[in-house]
Order: structure tokens, then C-alpha cells, then sequence
């Protein structure tokens, strides 16, 4: 078996503050297969953005940050690789979309010079005339129906939902191996951000690209992955693929995530005891679905 | 049953880059005291707008408003803006930071002039007990605080000056999946316990199910459909009603199943 898109082992990550170390992370491993889509789920503070930014080496610039572990990519440990070569992955083979799509794009330049920027950093020879056809062609993959006129747009004349698709077009533009998603909705309102998903999922898959998508969102999460690693508190607890997580939860952190969320068919709101004993119970990984038995 | 509230053909117009926009058109709806009443729609279908209208923080531009039976001015008289109460989306830039909890309630209770001065310590201390806090947090700045604990001193500032009708515009979605169950079951023990009156604004469906006695549709500062929680959900009468249920991520078959059957009554 060729070797897996992403491989995370025992990442450790903590933050040295004045008054002492704060953990972050303490020791995840996940990884994700060619074409998988694996969703990292967990509330805020959990660990779950850090990691996305470990991965695109954005983190390992913050001089406080500890940082140990080892992190795989296509087979290359991204530790030993040149600041130069690490820095040429970001935007051609991994990249990333963020939760809110207006501030993730340059107000001050319309939408085809930062897409030119985007495609140059792939092929730094790109002249205009190219660019601006393969940017319309990625538009068009994300049903925008007017690329021209979205190409001379500024990031505030479009909607959030149009601005995320923009995103999206710009992330694939280069059909990257690896695409890290950080609550890809969360900004959107819920029929734009169920459109944006469906997209997103069609245009993964026709390209085959692995997808490392981050939410806080179970609903959405059951909608796109295949997989799911459950994180808290810097700590994976449980790890499944999407159906035996959702139909059989194990660990007690996820059992009381589930039962919180409200029900589209009624039934009240959830009572949530404030136990929280058992949250940090060892991992549970359901069967089949261990790192061991995963990469073997 | 009376109303509480009552909007009568209200609308409300911005002027945007020199054009006249109407943000909401000719709404009329009642709320019953003692109900929950959600007011749901997209970003930009007027739910916020309709909310700082209700409050006073604009005025309408056509139409009126009453309460309790009587039409709101205006401008506001302080026993209208003690009556109608505005829990926000999020309490860190809701709740001044200079001030700790105990000032920001504080206020509440000398504006309004609610009780004897002294048995005002004592007073604070009970609303933070009302809310499922420590009396000893009245201390506390809002930044020692977590989201939801910022949350619920939001909701008892809401309510410290005796307030009637609470106006929640999006009180849970700033918060995480846990403290959401938390924070909305308080909710709904205060209105059982108060009698109060909620008129709930959100686009999470979810909740609205759990929490609302019924429910408003917005679309484009439209009232499109009103009904019962339980009749719109099991059989709403607008198709974009319909697309706002299906649309809702879910986590279970059942409600996998629930999205199908609404959109399958369509076809």
C-alpha cells in the first residue's frame, strides 16, 4: 500500500508562556489515506485548528510554540525538508480554507489578482492570459455563473457564500494533494453552507484529493466525512469511520457531544449532566479503524 | 390568552448607497405572553432588524408596535425599555470589560431603581444564583469568565431589572455544543419559572424545534409563514421553508429520514 496522504505521530504541541508551559496537544496521531476525507472534531480550545496549522508549518514560526512529533506527508517527514522546500508545498500541494471567507481574502486587490498569485505559485512563469483562463475554468468547477465578472470583483462586493466558493476554486486551483478545511461553513448560513459542502465534497472526489476537514459541528461532519477522529483537550478519544461513530458511540466525550445537540425531530433540549468523569478516558478506536490496523 | 406584543404593518427602510431598501415589509405577528416565539430566516431576511425595532434601537418606518396593549412611542419611556430586555449573540463585547459582573448588574438594578438600595448586594448575589453561577462571581471580571458563564450573567442582567418580554438574538450560537444544551435549558426554566416572554431569533433550526412554542419564517423582511413549532416543522407550507429544514445538518437516521420526508412532499 503507498504510503498515506497525511501521517501524524505523537504530535505534541505546547505554548511557553511567562508563567510556564500550557499543553496543547498531548500526543495525537491520526492520519489520512489517499482520497479519504477524515474530519477532526472537537469544541473550541480542543486542539483542532492548532493541528491544521502544524501540518501547513504556519505554527513552527511562532517563537513560543513547542512543537515535537512526526508529521508524513506523501512519505516525506516534512521536519527534515528545507524552510524552502516546506514553504513551496503550502498553496501547490496542501492548502487551506478557513471559517470565514471575507477576511481570508485581500480586500484592497479584486479576486483575479490574488487567483493569479495562487496559480503562480505552481507555475511562476504563468502569464496573464493563462491565468485568467484557468481561473475562470476553477470558478466555473464551483458553479459560479458569471467567473469574469467574479474575477474583477473585490472580496466585499461578493457574498460570503460566493466569497467561500472563490476559496474553494482557489485551493484546488493547483489540485493539491492534501486540502486542510477549518469549518468550511461555519460563517455561511445553512442552505448556503449545505450547497458550499455538497460542492466542496463533489469537487474532492473528482479530484481525488485528501481532505483534513476540522469542525465543531457534528451534523456537518456526518454529511462529509468518511472518517472521524474525536479530539479533546488536546487528546484523541475516540477514532471510526463515520457510520460506526454516529450509530454506536463509544467514549464518554463523545456520548454527551451527541446527546447535546438538538434534534430536528423535537424531543426537548438535551439534559447535560455537568459529570465531566470520563472525558479523559484512553482513546477507544472502534474496529478496523485504528491507526494500527488503518496503515497496515 | 392576550399579547404581549403586537407589530402591526411594520416596515422598515434603509437608505444603502442612495437607494432606499426596504429591510423589513408591511410584518404583523403577535406574541402571546408567556410564549416562546422564534423568528427564523437567512442573514439579511430582517430578523435582527426586527429585533433592535421591538427594542427601540430604531423606529420603524411604517406601522407600530404595542405592548401590553398599548402603542410603543417612539422614543422609549424607562418603564418600556425595564419591560423589554436583549440577551446578544455575544456576551464579551455585550458585557463592558472595566466592569466586573457584580458592577454590570449593579446598573441594571440602579437605573431601574429596582428594590431598596440596600438589598441590592443581596439581590445580585440571587440573580447570579438564578442563573447557575456562585454569588462570589459578582467579583469576577467578564474576561475570568468562560463563554457560557459570560452567557448567563448576560441573562441575568436581562433580568435583574424585572424584565417582561426578553428579546434572545442568537444567545447560544457563539457557544459550543455542551454549553448550548446548558445555557438553552436555563433559558427555558427562567420562562417557566418568570412567566416570561421570549421572542427568539436565530437561523439554527435544531434548537428552534426544541425551544419555540412557534415559530416565524423571514425571507427577505417577508413574514413568509407563522405557525406552531410542531405544525411547521411537520408539514411547512413554503418551499423555502422546506429548504431551510432539509438544509440542516443532522446526526442521526431519524432526522436523516424527517429531511427527506419534507422535501419528498414537494415533489
Amino acid at each position: 500500500m503507498s504510503a498515506p496522504t497525511l501521517k501524524i505521530e505523537n504530535l505534541k504541541l505546547g505554548f511557553k508562556l511567562w508563567s510556564g508551559m500550557v499543553e496543547v496537544l498531548h500526543g495525537i496521531s491520526l492520519h489520512i489515506g489517499k482520497g479519504e476525507r477524515v474530519a477532526l472534531v472537537g469544541e473550541s480550545g480542543s486542539g483542532k485548528s492548532v493541528t491544521a496549522r502544524i501540518v501547513l508549518g504556519m505554527l513552527q514560526e511562532i517563537s513560543t510554540a513547542r512543537i515535537s512529533g512526526s508529521l508524513n506527508f506523501e512519505g516525506i517527514d516534512l521536519d527534515k525538508l528545507k524552510p524552502r522546500d516546506r514553504h513551496h508545498l503550502r498553496g501547490t500541494r496542501m492548502s487551506m480554507i478557513f471559517q470565514d471567507p471575507t477576511s481570508s481574502l485581500n480586500p484592497v486587490y479584486p479576486i483575479f489578482t490574488q487567483f493569479r498569485e495562487v496559480l503562480a505559485r505552481a507555475n511562476p512563469a504563468i502569464g496573464e492570459a493563462e491565468a485568467r483562463m484557468k481561473a475562470i475554468a476553477a470558478l466555473a468547477d464551483v458553479s459560479i455563473n458569471e467567473p469574469e465578472r467574479v474575477l474583477d470583483s473585490y472580496a466585499f462586493q461578493l457574498s460570503g457564500g460566493m466569497n467561500q466558493r472563490v476559496m474553494i476554486a482557489m485551493a484546488l486551483a493547483n489540485n493539491p494533494s492534501l486540502l486542510l478545511a477549518d469549518e468550511p461553513g461555519t460563517a455561511l448560513d445553512v442552505t448556503v453552507q449545505a450547497q458550499t459542502l455538497k460542492l466542496m465534497s463533489d469537487l474532492v472526489e473528482q479530484h481525488g484529493t485528501s481532505v483534513l476537514f476540522i469542525s465543531h459541528n457534528l451534523g456537518v461532519v456526518r454529511e462529509f466525512a468518511d472518517r472521524v477522529y474525536v479530539i479533546y483537550k488536546g487528546r484523541i478519544v475516540e477514532q471510526a469511520t463515520t457510520k460506526q461513530l454516529f450509530s454506536d458511540p463509544q467514549h464518554p466525550y463523545t456520548r454527551a457531544l451527541l446527546s447535546a445537540v438538538p434534534r430536528i425531530t423535537g424531543g426537548g433540549i438535551p439534559d447535560i449532566a455537568e459529570d465531566t468523569a470520563g472525558f479523559l478516558d484512553p482513546l477507544i478506536a472502534h474496529p478496523g479503524a485504528s491507526e494500527k490496523e488503518r496503515l497496515a | 390568552m392576550s399579547a404581549i406584543l403586537e407589530l402591526n404593518g411594520v416596515s422598515k427602510e434603509f437608505a444603502v448607497n442612495g437607494r432606499r431598501t426596504k429591510a423589513v415589509d408591511n410584518v404583523s405577528f403577535a406574541v402571546e405572553k408567556g410564549e416562546c416565539l422564534a423568528i427564523v430566516g437567512e442573514s439579511g431576511s430582517g430578523k435582527s432588524t426586527i429585533a433592535n425595532m421591538i427594542l427601540g434601537i430604531y423606529g420603524t418606518t411604517a406601522g407600530t408596535i404595542a405592548f401590553a396593549g398599548e402603542p410603543l412611542p417612539e422614543r422609549r419611556e424607562k418603564r418600556h425599555r425595564r419591560a423589554i430586555q436583549l440577551v446578544q449573540q455575544n456576551p464579551l463585547s455585550s458585557l463592558n470589560p472595566r466592569r466586573t459582573v457584580g458592577a454590570s448588574l449593579r446598573l441594571a438594578l440602579d437605573v431601574h431603581e429596582i428594590g431598596p438600595k440596600a438589598e441590592r448586594a443581596a439581590r445580585i448575589g440571587a440573580l447570579l444564583q438564578e442563573v447557575g453561577l456562585e454569588p462570589d462571581y459578582a467579583r469576577r471580571s467578564p474576561a475570568a469568565l468562560s463563554g457560557g458563564q459570560r452567557q448567563r450573567v448576560a441573562i441575568a442582567r436581562a433580568l435583574a431589572c424585572e424584565s417582561e418580554l426578553v428579546v434572545l438574538d442568537e444567545p447560544t450560537s457563539a457557544l459550543d455544543v455542551l454549553v448550548q444544551a446548558r445555557v438553552l435549558r436555563l433559558l427555558a426554566e427562567l420562562k417557566a419559572k418568570r412567566g416570561l416572554t421570549y421572542v427568539f431569533i436565530t437561523h439554527d433550526l435544531s434548537v428552534v424545534r426544541n425551544i419555540a412554542d412557534r415559530v416565524a419564517v423571514f425571507e427577505r423582511g417577508r413574514l413568509i409563514e407563522i405557525g406552531t413549532t410542531e405544525a411547521l416543522f411537520s408539514s411547512p407550507t413554503q418551499d423555502y421553508t422546506r429548504r431551510l429544514i432539509s438544509a440542516v445538518p443532522v446526526v442521526s437516521d431519524e432526522e436523516a429520514a424527517m429531511r427527506q420526508h419534507i422535501m419528498g412532499d414537494q415533489a
